[in-house]
């Protein structure tokens, strides 16, 4: 160990020294522009050979974008320094199995956008200080069980748009130290029982846009530090039970499968969970206690789950921020919703077939409320209240047919307010003096008049009758310049829009007797 | 080869905004000039970027999300931290996490 710290430390005064006085680095290829770092940029020139005339202290070397088919045998000897090789873009079928020989010090090779079919195995032998290798976008079909071998140091590996149909399991037995691997866009159908079971040190592992049918419920076994697991754009017609064995995972994607149903207890080993993306599956059915325990959760979105009929229990999952659940059987909201999610923002529980709606008063930093398509009737005093921070509230589409007269009183945020479509006879307009759009359209009993002075910064309103524009509409124009005074008494319009508006064959001054 | 006025390795481009699509397997990176971004087709990514493929759409250079981080296999992890820092899971740190030492050779914290 102390006579490769002497060698290392000799090489990096030679390699700062001689860039400096810039001599030697100076010798560069007509091909290629180099620097005083010893880094040579031959990218994009038409070559089909490797260049000659390069310096001995090279440590990176693009030959990207060229046409090199083959790399022959010791056709690097010269660069016993080189630290990055980029040969990305070429139409490379062939590297002889000692094209590589003597990159000791070698670290980043880039060999993906070429031809390659199989691995290059026998040319990798010797890389022992490779740590990320990029196979990306070749034509590989065939992993051989001995193919990264001798890359002890080999952290990440890129094997993503290939053809592989499997993964390469016994290739892969030995990589302790590997730290993230991508296996998308192959064609693999299925993952064997223990297919990862050596990678202790796997942190990323992406396989998403494969054909995934089916997996072993033991083939992540093994995987002990994997953080991000991506299974999306697959073909898993069952909840992937595996991730059981992932303790430590923090990022889950299973979307756009074919997955009908979520078990209960689905994530009870991944306490750690932050992000779970699974919308775009035919979800019918979710286990209510399948997302309890997940303090690290941020958001979680469930479409769609048609026969899904209990609120999930979300004890403990209290770092939510956003919560959507709709197109489901739910009926009712647990009362106790807003002692756990104390920090939620946007609540979505559109689509569902809910009745009653509880107190949200705990729930204090509520941005967004969806709660359209649902089978309420009434807002009751406390429902809202507290919710200094509402900007938007959507209750369209129920059935809701009295709203206390105080329920709006706190909102002293609520700007964007919809609750067409129901059955109200009237609104309360305590507390709307910040509202700029209001939605009314659809109570057909609704046939009071609202009052313009209650309504200081609206903008647009829509109403179930033409009349109940007159308030907000000059008799000349169907848009009503409102002015105010500005600081320096310069007079600043705002522009109503009032639907369905009393056009000519629903004059305000004749309807002025009707509702006067 | 794409239309002739289009940069090398593209296949659809604009004359405003350069490339809209490149050549299968190439990734997009949208270079920021003034106001306008200009599309350049590139077999990997620069520094500070990550390439994410896509079988529907352009590949595209996405920006990493981790301090000090040069280059990155996905948002999350990083494979390069800059000079002098060192990495633990795909994240850097100018001194390790209680627990761990450092490793002066492989610039891990291990």
């Amino acid at each position: 160990m102390r006579v490769d710290l002497f060698w290392m430390c000799l090489w990096c005064l030679i390699r700062h020294s001689v860039s400096g006085q810039g001599q030697s680095t100076a010798v560069c290829s007509p091909s290629c522009s180099c620097d005083e770092d010893g880094g040579a940029d031959c990218s994009g020139r038409g070559l089909t050979t490797v260049p000659t005339g390069l310096g001995t202290f090279t440590y990176y070397l693009d030959l990207s974008m060229n046409n090199i088919t083959e790399l022959p045998a010791s056709v690097f000897k010269n660069f016993p320094y080189l630290e990055e090789l980029r040969l990305a873009g070429n139409d490379l079928t062939f590297i002889h199995s000692d094209a590589l020989s003597g990159l000791h010090q070698l670290k980043v090779l880039m060999l993906q956008n070429n031809q390659l079919k199989s691995v290059p195995s026998a040319a990798l032998k010797n890389l022992q200080s490779l740590q990320s290798l990029r196979l990306d976008a070749n034509h590989i079909s065939a992993v051989p069980e001995d193919s990264f071998e001798g890359l002890q140091q080999l952290r990440h590996l890129w094997l993503d748009d290939n053809h592989l149909t499997e993964v390469p399991v016994g290739s892969l037995r030995h990589q302790e130290n590997l730290q993230a691997l991508t296996l998308a866009l192959n064609r693999i159908l299925f993952i064997p029982d223990n297919a990862f079971a050596n990678l202790t040190s796997l942190v990323v592992l992406h396989l998403h846009n494969n054909r995934i049918k089916e997996i072993g419920d033991n083939c992540f076994a093994g995987l002990v530090n994997l953080e991000t697991l991506d299974l999306n754009f697959n073909n898993l017609m069952e909840f992937p039970k595996a991730i059981q064995a992932l303790s430590k995972l923090k990022e889950l994607g299973f979307h756009s499968n074919n997955i009908a149903s979520i078990p209960e207890g689905a994530f009870h080993n991944n306490p750690l969970l932050r992000t779970i993306h699974l919308y775009d599956n035919p979800l019918s059915f979710v286990g209510a206690s399948a997302f309890q325990n997940l303090s690290d959760l941020h958001s979680l979105m469930l479409r769609g789950a048609s026969m899904m009929q209990d609120f999930p229990i979300l004890t403990w999952t209290n770092n939510l921020e956003s919560l959507t659940l709709s197109g489901t059987k739910i009926s009712s909201i647990p009362s106790d919703l807003c002692e756990d999610l104390k920090l939620l923002r946007t609540l979505d529980l559109s689509y569902n077939e809910i009745k009653e709606l509880p107190s949200f008063q705990g729930c204090s930093l509520l941005q967004e409320i969806s709660i359209q398509h649902n089978k309420i009737q009434q807002i009751d005093r406390d429902t809202f209240r507290g919710l200094f921070a509402l900007r938007l509230l959507d209750v369209s589409r129920n059935e809701i047919q009295t709203i206390h007269k105080d329920a709006f009183l706190t909102l002293t945020s609520l700007a964007n307010v919809d609750l067409s479509m129901n059955s109200l006879t009237g609104i309360p307009t305590a507390g709307l003096s910040a509202v700029s759009q209001l939605k009314l359209s659809g109570n057909p009993r609704m046939k009071n008049v609202l009052s313009a002075k209650s309504l200081p910064k609206l903008r647009s309103l829509s109403v179930p009758y033409a009349y109940q524009c007159c308030a907000f509409v000059g008799s000349e124009e169907t848009h009503m310049k409102k002015y105010t005074g500005g600081d320096d008494g310069e007079q600043i319009s705002m522009i109503l829009h009032c639907s369905p508006s009393p056009g000519a064959f629903k004059p305000c001054e004749h309807l002025l007797g009707n509702w006067m | 080869e794409g239309p002739p006025s289009c940069p090398k390795g593209c296949d659809r481009c604009s004359e405003y905004n350069g490339c809209i699509k490149c050549k299968p397997k190439l990734f997009i990176f949208l270079e920021r000039n003034d106001i306008r971004q200009i599309g350049v087709c590139l077999p990997s990514c620069p520094v500070g970027y990550y390439g994410t493929r896509n079988p529907e759409d352009n590949n595209r250079c996405t920006q990493c999300k981790i301090d000090n981080c040069e280059a990155c296999f996905n948002r999350n992890f990083c494979t390069k931290c800059k000079e002098g820092l060192y990495s633990h899971s795909g994240r850097c740190y100018v001194s390790c996490p209680p627990g761990l030492h450092t490793d002066n050779e492989t610039m891990e914290c291990i």
